[in-house]
């Protein structure tokens, strides 16, 4: 191992050590590709320190004025005011009235919701904390066991991060130089799957043990037209966006803006219509100027938040590339002899554990350009054809199936004990029930997740299907 | 200062919504241009829209940042620092403060010059045309903001933990 790869390796160790003081990940980024660079400049003169630090003169302007990245707050913005107008419950009521009746149904109903949302909203935590206030009162009303509730929503919150638009897939493919709208193709059949396996696991539950979802009452006929009528705009404008992603009709970045249009004349609109003789609890719908304004300014945290990191990644980049680890990293596990299975697997356990406790963002963006390059090197290198290569795919299609991989895998962090951060959130929101009974509820979520990913890793065409076919 | 940065994080929401109606009206042109284009008529869509995007975001994106440190939205990993004691969890928290307030006073530093450059090169966006370094002016004010934001952070007693 040369000197500048050891400078390499002894950065990352710093990296990680900076990051367990609880060093906001960005800044942590950012002072060790500048330490780490100056280092390498007293190691080998020809990489001088002066010019690389001129980079900072347009490195920020040139990474913020990105209009492939401009989906990002977009998308996060879509997923605020979806929030803020009524179209959460809408859309809750609306699949409750469906299937509410069936027993186990409101959870049924409170899955599926989270993946509609997740259709408009890029994050799993935004995710299972919208429809956690929306469907939790629900489920406490129709006295379902508590496990049962809280363990739904702590997994159905996993569905946004994976349902299309997904703004971790819109990470992965820049790191990856994928094509987003192929990525957002290939992740609809695994995000099917996901609901098919939990709703499964409900009916499952409730079959052997039919006391954890009493049956509900018939809802009046015209409280439940009305619901089924409110579900028709929801169901409009979250399949607009998916099919209009899915089918290549519109680019992210329209598609983000039209979305966040269509929710904002939903909400509007709605504010206007009031309540039109809906139930007596439920508050009049549509979007107030003080939750626009909410919207914004979460929009400005969680952006704000994913350009710092962006950035961060993009100064640790230009160290570690400049100190040749990835490439090293590479050839150490192509010439390792290691099986490139077993490889694979170990890599998706350890973003299983990283996925526990660091935030899926921070971890595709620090970890995915290491394992990338390795990936790509196992699998017989750049232009391998795919009947030669040792995962069986061209290098095209290994980026679309590991990128699903990645974020199932890192899904599955959010609900994996002792820490999974929805598991946190949810049990917050359920006030009187505590994290334990939530890991216990959602322990038949994470078997199902379990099969989910052997199935995914079996079965490479699940992932490429839907990309195979709409691309010809 | 809190006023500040929360007007200036609204006022880049408001650059965001701006984008949404462009893109609309985009959009909206492009899909009357292929109904059109079957009577043999043409809408224009807007040109240099990307453009537009482009310098849009840019201001736009820099002017989250002090609000999201006013909020503390910056993620860090908490692994076993939780467990420390208060003072030495407040004191870790000065110290990132400090360190983040040096960081966006640097980065203001070399996006001054940076601004300096690009004037002086009389860089201009592909499409529109328009000169690129008005748009350096958000992200220097935005990060200045930042330092402040934090430093203000860094002097107030009591503690975030």
């Amino acid at each position: 191992m040369s000197e500048l790869e050891l400078i390499g390796l002894g950065g990352l160790a710093l990296l990680f050590a900076l990051l367990a003081f609880r060093i906001p990940v960005g800044l942590a980024m950012i002072a060790v590709g500048i330490a780490g660079n100056y280092a390498l400049s007293l190691a080998a003169p020809y990489l001088r320190f002066e010019p690389y630090l001129k980079q900072f003169k347009t490195l920020l302007w040139n990474g913020l004025a990105n209009y492939e990245l401009s989906v990002v707050p977009l998308f996060v913005l879509m997923g605020y005011l979806a929030s803020q107008t009524q179209l959460s419950r809408d859309l809750f009521q609306g699949l409750n009235a469906l299937v509410g009746r069936l027993r186990g149904g409101v959870a049924m109903a409170a899955v599926c919701a989270c993946a509609g949302f997740g259709a408009v909203c890029g994050s799993s935590l935004a995710t299972a904390s919208t429809m956690g206030r929306v469907a939790l009162p629900e489920l406490r009303r129709m006295r379902y066991d508590p496990k049962l509730a809280t363990g739904t929503l702590a997994a159905g919150g996993t569905l946004g991060i994976l349902i299309p638009p997904s703004i971790a897939l819109v990470i992965y493919a820049i790191i990856v130089e994928a094509s987003v709208i192929q990525m957002f193709q290939a992740a609809i059949l695994p995000g099917l799957v996901a609901v098919a396996f939990f709703v499964g696991v409900i009916a499952l539950q409730v079959r052997l043990k039919p006391d954890l979802a009493p049956l509900a009452d018939p809802m009046e006929a015209q409280a439940r037209r009305q619901a089924l009528l409110r579900l028709i705009p929801v169901l409009v404008i979250f399949g607009s966006i998916i099919l209009g992603l899915g089918m290549g009709l519109f680019t992210p970045t329209p598609a983000a803006a039209v979305g966040v249009f269509a929710i904002l004349a939903y909400g509007l609109l709605r504010r206007f219509q009031g309540n039109g003789g809906g139930p007596e609890h439920q508050p009049r719908g549509g979007l107030t100027l003080t939750g626009l304004r909410e919207a914004l300014l979460q929009t400005a945290v969680t952006s704000g938040m994913i350009y710092f990191i962006l950035f961060g990644a993009e100064v640790l980049k230009g160290f570690f590339t400049r100190a040749g680890l990835p490439t090293a990293m590479a050839s150490w596990a192509g010439s390792s002899g290691l099986d490139p299975w077993a490889i694979l697997i170990v890599m998706l356990v350890i973003l299983v554990l990283l996925g526990c406790f660091m935030d899926s963002l921070a971890m595709i963006l620090v970890v995915v350009p290491f394992i990338w390059p390795v990936l790509v090197d196992l699998n017989g290198g750049d232009y391998v054809t795919a009947a030669t290569a040792a995962y069986g795919l061209d290098t095209e299609e290994l980026k679309i199936w590991f990128g699903i991989l990645a974020l199932v895998v890192v899904e599955l962090g959010l609900i994996t004990p002792p820490v999974g951060l929805n598991v946190f959130i949810i049990s917050s929101l359920a006030e009187n029930v505590g994290m334990r009974a939530v890991f216990r509820g959602v322990m038949p979520f994470f078997s199902a997740e379990i099969v989910r990913v052997a199935l995914l890793l079996s079965l490479p065409a699940l992932t490429l299907f839907m990309p195979r076919l709409l691309s010809g | 200062m809190e006023k500040l940065a929360v007007g200036w994080a609204l006022l880049g929401g408001v650059l965001l919504i701006a984008i949404v109606l462009v893109t609309a009206v985009n959009v909206g042109a492009f899909g009357f241009d292929r109904l059109a284009g079957l009577f043999g008529a043409a809408v224009p869509g807007l040109p240099g829209y990307e453009d537009f995007v482009r310098l849009a975001i840019s201001a736009a994106a820099p002017m989250f940042f002090p609000y999201c440190q006013l909020r503390r939205g910056h993620v860090a990993v908490d692994i076993f620092v939780s467990r420390f004691s208060r003072r030495t969890q407040r004191g870790l928290d000065r110290f990132s403060l400090l360190a983040i307030a040096i960081m966006a006073l640097f980065l203001t530093y070399w996006l001054i010059l940076g601004l300096g450059e690009t004037y002086s090169d009389g860089a201009l966006s592909r499409v529109l045309g328009w000169p690129e370094w008005p748009f350096y002016l958000p992200g220097i004010a935005s990060l200045a903001l930042w330092a402040l934001v934090a430093l203000m952070q860094f002097f107030k007693a009591d503690a975030h933990v």
